[in-house]
């Protein structure tokens, strides 16, 4: 599926349909350089799938664990700070990505030895003009 | 009263003693292991953690001279960050508690941030606001008693020092590279280039406009000069660090403005950035508030924060129960 919007209003509906497309997926990865709008776009998403937390930037805490308004955990991730896959096993990402809940993934090349067989991808690219560009895959 | 308090929330394993509320010793894992073998300190396994949380507290109990058995409480973070590395000070902490048979505190890791600033004086007075700015942290702190404190405004998406690095990685430095961004920042002019300072309601932040603001002004003009970057660092540096000090300024500005308080402090990592260093102390001259900075090494993540938020603890009786876990997410 490709999709494109350029205003910040617009992204509560691309998460509708991103959610119509990725749902039997609960691992989803999220490419994209440095402010194309990952945590942005993930954002509106857990709004979409009733988080009531607040949604901030893991980059710092690596996972971050937000909860839904039904009590279902979700968790969002950032790789970034990852230096190998030996880190992201200590963390326990194998763990999160079995738990059958909703992980959603930023920079998840850092650790692409444990993606599991399954997931649902998404890039995201900032145009020139300021417009967005989602591209998604379903994968397994 | 002797306490040990140990703090491994992220990337530092720390241990410190207070006696009578005077710090003896406050041991950092990345400056002992670098004294002790030279290496280079793995920046977030908890198995890091593990391997140096035994030497550290023995450092610190030596350096601090107080024996095991004269400790009156064990202190640690319980939270916020992240759960591999707290299981280890949390484990360790209740394991020590158990085996000499004295109380243990918990001790939240923003709490603590504030309260370094009781370690030494001058300290604030009652009530004060604390900015605390770090990688992981952007929040304004009424406090109104050392166990009473109120987050008024923190940021909705990155923190602020999170947007110095990003903005450094956009720039090609190295990660993390805002430390960078403030030295070149000293060469530069602060105006040569504008960004939006961002709209956020009360006294909330956004940080995650500027990184994207930042990337499309790169994208424009190195494309008409590919050398862009390189021949005007230190003024794009100037101005990003000058749009981000505002930003922070404005809110704390508006924070004082609505609670009538002059007595600021600030806390945490980027509290030793020199931008905001200077135009903290000018706006308060300029605004008659008393501004209190801590020394650096008290703003960075350590545990001589964490032994001083548990005297306060330590003096009201509120100990913590053998059954307590971490909370990653815990909040003020």
């Amino acid at each position: 599926m490709m999709l494109h919007f350029q205003r910040l209003d617009e992204l509560d509906t691309v998460a509708h349909q991103l959610l119509a497309e990725g749902r039997q997926h609960r691992v989803w990865l999220f490419e994209g350089d440095m402010g194309a709008g990952k945590t942005t776009l993930i954002k509106a998403l857990c709004r979409a799938l009733g988080v009531v937390s607040m949604v901030q930037s893991p980059t710092f805490s690596i996972v971050n664990e937000y909860t839904t308004h039904e009590g279902r955990p979700v968790y969002h991730f950032d790789c970034y700070r990852l230096r190998n896959e030996a880190e992201a096993l200590d963390i326990g990402m194998e763990e999160y990505f079995d738990s059958g809940n909703y992980c959603l993934v930023e920079w998840p090349q850092r650790v692409a030895a444990l993606w599991p067989a399954t997931y649902y991808q998404i890039d995201i690219m900032a145009d020139v003009d300021g417009r967005r560009t989602v591209k998604t895959q379903l994968v397994g | 009263m002797n306490i040990l308090a140990i703090e491994s929330s992220c990337d530092e394993t720390s241990a410190a003693v207070l006696s009578n509320g005077q710090l003896l010793s406050n041991v950092i894992a990345a400056q002992l292991i670098h004294e002790q073998y030279g290496g280079v300190v793995p920046e977030l396994a908890s198995r890091a953690h593990q391997q140096h949380i035994l030497p550290v507290v023995e450092r610190a109990l030596t350096e601090a001279n107080i024996p095991k058995n004269a400790l009156s409480a064990v202190a640690f973070t319980r939270g916020p960050g992240l759960l591999g590395s707290l299981l280890v000070g949390a484990s360790f902490a209740k394991a020590l508690a158990l085996g000499l048979n004295i109380p243990l505190i918990e001790v939240n890791h923003m709490q603590a941030h504030v309260l370094a600033h009781f370690i030494e004086d001058p300290a604030p007075a009652f009530p004060f606001l604390c900015l605390t700015v770090s990688g992981g942290h952007t929040q304004i702190v009424l406090v109104r008693n050392p166990l009473d404190m109120e987050v008024i405004g923190q940021t909705q998406d990155d923190a602020v020092g999170e947007a110095f690095d990003k903005s450094a990685k956009l720039l090609n430095l190295p990660y993390p590279g805002g430390p960078l961004i403030d030295r070149y920042a000293k060469a530069g002019n602060p105006l040569a280039y504008r960004f939006p300072l961002g709209e956020m309601p009360g006294l909330d932040y956004s940080f995650s406009g500027i990184k994207t603001a930042i990337l499309y002004f790169l994208r424009d003009r190195t494309s008409d000069n590919p050398a862009f970057i390189s021949e005007n660092i230190a003024d794009i540096c100037a101005s990003i660090q000058y749009t981000l000090v505002q930003m922070l300024l404005i809110k704390l500005k508006r924070a004082s403005r609505e609670t009538g308080i002059k007595e600021i402090a600030i806390a945490g990592g980027v509290s030793a950035n020199s931008g905001l260093r200077t135009a903290l102390t000018q706006l308060g001259t300029e605004l008659g508030w008393n501004v209190y900075i801590p020394r650096f090494e008290y703003c960075t993540d350590n545990a001589a924060m964490i032994a001083k938020a548990a005297q306060f603890k330590f003096e009201q009786g509120d100990f913590t129960s053998q059954a307590v876990s971490p909370l990653p997410r815990m909040a003020l």
